[in-house]
């Protein structure tokens, strides 16, 4: 019986894994972290309040608003300042997504 | 020639069917975390999932052919006589699937469909028409490395979209906003799904078609027609499956916060699609948890629940040789009885089917028996409310302690140094007083001019 196994396919599994998960997560991260400086802090109330969230009730979420929206108020950056910090959240955004994009056509037309 | 058509027929029948119930079962798995965070509405969410699943299948074919040309050594077995072991396999799988199911254990789709076929070869074939080294491979090790790979990935990811977005000055964090990109993540794991899942059955059908001579065997890609009915059964499969999870509103559910449900789908979608990718047919529902589990772990204040992650892990190393055992069995009837042993099969798997059927209806569906495996992983591991500070909060709040301490220090010294320089000048201007009544005391004209007192405050001094 001839049993052999290919390990560097598992290490690649893992670190194309990890490179992928890595720049979407970080892409993703820089984009609400440049939004927040932009004074544009993103609150998202669950789409539905179900008895599955745990986490956020809708006296938590409007409080939240509220302090995103005070922090905005009181934000020290130029209106210049904060115009690059948008440009450089989408730009962000948008490197996430094209991440994904290019993920996909590579498992679609790299084999 | 006619009976091989009849089996075709019935395996493909059954093989769709297993294919449905593996979109039924795991449409919460796909979905449980955007549900749990509030990203998605349940509908909105099951309707993703099915049509992502849908589009997933026509992906990629990896998998199929690691099934269909893979694990199985063609040469060494009869072809014609090898159609009833994959059906026998398949009803070991429909079979423990549904036992699962019912009974809330934890368990895969996909190991019930490798176990049922394996076990199922063994017995009705032979141990050399199996190919161990696929096996290994490909199947059981992708199926112990998997869930520990999307768990240590889940890990650093959540610790890194935490590191990134954490304010140290209390202002809105922005946080939030990790909901939108669930809506994505979430899809993902939808779309990894179906181009995994699907592709199994894609696989036997497929190669039922090559042992029947319907296909050839140098060409193991699955037709057009196979993977379309595939993909939508397994889109019906995954609708019809959603009603579970509209019922149960995801009870039972852990507390997974935005930022990591979306660390956890972003390890989950890319380890199942790189997996696709070269071939490997993974557990899904194996892989959601690690992620869940991983992600769990990379908040502050989190513990492991082991009593919890043991259960799982015997249900998932149990999933492998339990199905293989009913497979097996499936197999032994059909050696025993030949054509007789395919109608026991069949009736049988009908009479299991029904009887499961029926106990899930009388049944009322909450938490403890129809969420999914994946929510059950969630509660393995244990976050505090307020979780502890990272180093550089710690180093913050030290340093705040340290300027309050010194703060107070100067304001006492302050105090004492106020209320020394209070009394002295009050002694002093006692001593004044009384000189200068001294002085007045002896004659009756006009007081005397103010006297200079040595160590008394000037005007210019204050």
């Amino acid at each position: 019986m001839n049993v052999s196994i290919d390990w560097l396919a598992f290490l690649q599994v893992f670190g194309a894994a990890l490179a992928a998960g890595t720049v979407v997560v970080a892409f993703y991260a820089l984009g609400l972290r440049m939004l927040v400086r932009a004074g544009r802090a993103p609150v998202v109330a669950p789409a539905e309040f179900t008895d599955a969230i745990t986490v956020i009730t809708e006296k938590e979420a409007r409080r939240a608003a509220k302090a995103a929206a005070k922090a905005a108020r009181k934000s020290p950056l130029t209106d210049g300042q904060k115009r690059v910090a948008l440009v450089a959240a989408y730009a962000s955004f948008f490197l996430c997504g094209l991440a994904v994009l290019g993920g996909l056509l590579l498992i679609i037309f790299g084999h | 020639m006619e009976t091989a058509v009849i089996i075709v027929l019935l395996v493909i029948a059954l093989a769709l069917f297993f294919d449905f119930t593996n979109g039924f079962h795991d449409t919460a798995n796909a979905m449980a975390t955007p549900i749990a965070t509030g990203a998605l509405k349940p509908k909105v969410a099951v309707l993703l999932a099915a049509s992502l699943n849908l589009v997933g299948a026509f992906l990629s074919t990896e998998v199929s052919k690691t099934i269909s040309h893979g694990i199985i050594q063609e040469d060494q077995i009869e072809p014609l006589a090898f159609l009833p072991i994959i059906f026998a396999g398949l009803i070991g799988a429909i079979t423990w699937n549904m036992l699962t199911w019912l009974l809330g254990l934890p368990s895969s789709s996909s190991h019930a469909l490798f176990g049922g076929l394996i076990g199922a070869t063994l017995v009705g074939a032979s141990v050399t028409a199996i190919d161990f080294g696929v096996v290994l491979s490909k199947v059981v090790l992708p199926a112990l490395i998997a869930p520990f790979t999307a768990g240590v990935i889940a890990f650093l990811l959540t610790r890194l979209a935490y590191a990134m977005t954490r304010r140290y000055d209390n202002k809105p964090d922005g946080r939030d906003g990790f909901r939108w990109g669930q809506i994505f993540t979430s899809s993902l794991v939808a779309l990894a799904h179906g181009t995994n899942d699907a592709q199994k059955t894609m696989g036997v059908i497929t190669l039922a078609l090559i042992m029947a001579g319907l296909q050839d065997g140098a060409h193991a890609d699955p037709q057009l027609w196979v993977i379309f009915a595939c993909a939508f059964t397994i889109a019906l499969g995954t609708y019809m499956g959603g009603w579970r999870i509209i019922r149960t509103l995801g009870k039972g559910l852990t507390d997974v916060k935005p930022a990591q449900g979306f660390s956890a789908e972003s390890s989950t979608a890319a380890t199942i699609l790189a997996s696709s990718a070269l071939g490997f047919a993974l557990s899904t529902t194996q892989v959601a948890s690690g992620s869940v589990i991983g992600s769990g772990l990379g908040r502050r204040g989190s513990t492991v629940r082991w009593r919890t992650v043991g259960r799982i892990a015997i249900g998932w190393l149990l999933t492998l040789p339990a199905s293989g055992a009913v497979g097996a069995f499936a197999a032994l009837l059909v050696v025993l009885f030949g054509g007789w042993g395919i109608a026991i099969d069949a009736v049988l798997a009908v009479a299991i089917i029904l009887a499961l059927f029926w106990r899930s209806r009388r049944n009322q569906v909450d938490s403890s028996n129809a969420m999914s495996e994946v929510a059950d992983s969630g509660l393995a591991v244990k976050v505090k409310r307020n979780p502890p500070p990272t180093r550089r909060q710690r180093a913050i709040l030290r340093e705040q302690a340290r300027r309050k301490a010194e703060q107070e220090a100067r304001e006492k010294a302050e105090r004492k140094a106020k209320a020394k320089a209070d009394a002295r000048q009050a002694a002093d201007d006692k001593r004044a007083r009384d000189k200068v009544r001294a002085a007045g005391k002896p004659g009756t004209g006009p007081a005397a001019p103010p006297v200079d007192l040595p160590g008394a405050p000037k005007g210019d001094e204050k």
